[in-house]
């Protein structure tokens, strides 16, 4: 029995992903989501890149990256790795709420990890951005110390 | 189906892509120039400058903007991070106010999300105003960027071919497409998500809404003057239609009038 899988998706597909940095030695999955691409045809650009982003977000652990129905892959990898759990980072999309849901009702655990806030906010945004701003800008603009190392620039 | 990931150059993994995900995607198989990956997204974030941001981050050419947008949509980088790193290195500043406001936009577009779902990709409010153009679908000499607009062309051929379009032109191409020649905003928002590297599905309709006046309080309409000021006049000046024929060469009343039909004052609420 093994501490879980990491389950990358397209709005958390970095090496600093939540749920893989929480989880430094678990094997990674991300899946081209096959029905929904199907339908929506984007560009190869956009796929490419996806597929650089994950390229190098599993390098270095256990990973693979798939084509098909993500629940699906998900579980074939969790199986393949006889793992009981699911680590994932949070989205807002529907889908993801749809797929958690679907995971789960197959009878893996999912633990859900927050993406770095950048204001705290709770309960319905206004209609406009203008009243937005006018709650959160104070507290937006204080820095905080998640500033990241930059290469050097010659680093190429 | 288990992918390849031990092909080591962007042509072999192109190639073999094209290949693993056939019937997946439209048009050729192209990488964009801009590469994916935390480390390309590093980079992107130290060779930015937010010095003259706030004068020059609407200008299609200058380009005082970020492009970090694609990283920022696919969790290469966090707004905290993003916004953490240009305050420490530059500190408070008019430049890098406006700046963290811009990113707050992108905030609130998941925020809205959050709370709405799928809501977003229909109308969120009534249209303030709707353009008296008949009604059509996106016209075929917009898919392959023929228009003769060299403002609109350009900036499709970008998407088309980069993934990416600076967001004035992007607001430009919006209201061109809805408010000029009819075409609804959700198929101009499926145009832009299929071949934006930053498509996101809040981002993306919610902009196009703003546009439309479905989410916000009145349509978002542009001139020539408009264009020539914030591309230092270098579309017009290529432009076959800049002598005649030129669908923005003209005041605001009069477009206002010409495409809705109301005075400027009623177009922007004032009335």
């Amino acid at each position: 029995m093994s501490g879980g899988i990491v389950w990358l998706h397209g709005d958390s597909l970095s090496p600093t992903d939540p749920a893989l940095v929480a989880n430094p030695t678990a094997p990674a999955v991300f899946v081209f989501d096959e029905p929904f691409l199907a339908t929506a045809q984007l560009s190869f650009k956009r796929l490419f890149f996806l597929y650089e982003c994950a390229l190098e977000a599993i390098a270095g652990r256990v990973g693979s990256i798939r084509r098909g129905v993500v629940v699906d892959e998900v579980r074939a990898f969790a199986a393949e790795h006889q793992a009981l759990t699911v680590h994932v980072t949070a989205s807002v999309a529907p889908r993801f709420r749809e797929y958690v849901a679907a995971l789960r009702a197959g009878g893996l655990q999912v633990m859900i990890y927050e993406p770095p806030a950048f204001v705290m906010w709770r309960g319905e945004p206004p209609r406009r951005f203008s009243a937005f701003w006018r709650r959160v800008a104070a507290e937006a603009l204080q820095a905080g110390n998640s500033a990241p190392s930059l290469p050097a620039t010659e680093e190429e | 189906m288990q992918l390849r990931t031990d092909l080591t150059t962007r042509e072999e993994q192109a190639a073999y892509l094209a290949e693993a995900l056939a019937g997946l995607f439209q048009g050729p198989a192209q990488p964009s120039p801009i590469r994916g990956g935390r480390r390309a997204a590093l980079r992107r974030l130290r060779a930015f400058n937010v010095h003259h941001y706030a004068r020059t981050r609407n200008d299609v050419v200058q380009r005082g903007v970020s492009m970090l947008s694609p990283y920022l949509r696919h969790g290469m980088l966090s707004l905290a991070e993003v916004r953490d790193s240009i305050l420490g290195r530059f500190g408070i500043t008019p430049d890098t106010e406006k700046f963290v406001n811009e990113l707050a936009w992108r905030a609130f577009w998941q925020l809205v999300y959050a709370h709405l779902g799928d809501r977003i990709h229909h109308d969120i409010e009534p249209a303030k105003h709707k353009a008296r153009v008949p009604r059509r679908r996106l016209p075929p000499d917009v898919t392959a960027a023929t228009t003769g607009l060299v403002c609109i062309d350009e900036s499709l051929r970008e998407l088309y071919t980069v993934g990416y379009m600076h967001n004035h032109a992007r607001m430009w191409v919006a209201a061109y497409l809805i408010h000029w020649l009819g075409v609804d905003w959700r198929e101009g928002a499926d145009l832009f998500y299929r071949h934006l590297l930053d498509g996101d599905p809040a981002s993306n309709s919610l902009s196009w809404q703003w546009v439309n006046s479905t989410f916000s309080h009145k349509p978002y309409i542009f001139n020539r003057q408009n264009v020539e000021r914030f591309s230092a006049g270098t579309f017009c000046a290529r432009c076959p239609l800049a002598k005649v024929g030129c669908p923005f060469d003209d005041s605001y009343e009069n477009l206002a009038w010409r495409l809705f039909g109301v005075t400027l004052a009623e177009l922007e609420g004032r009335r």
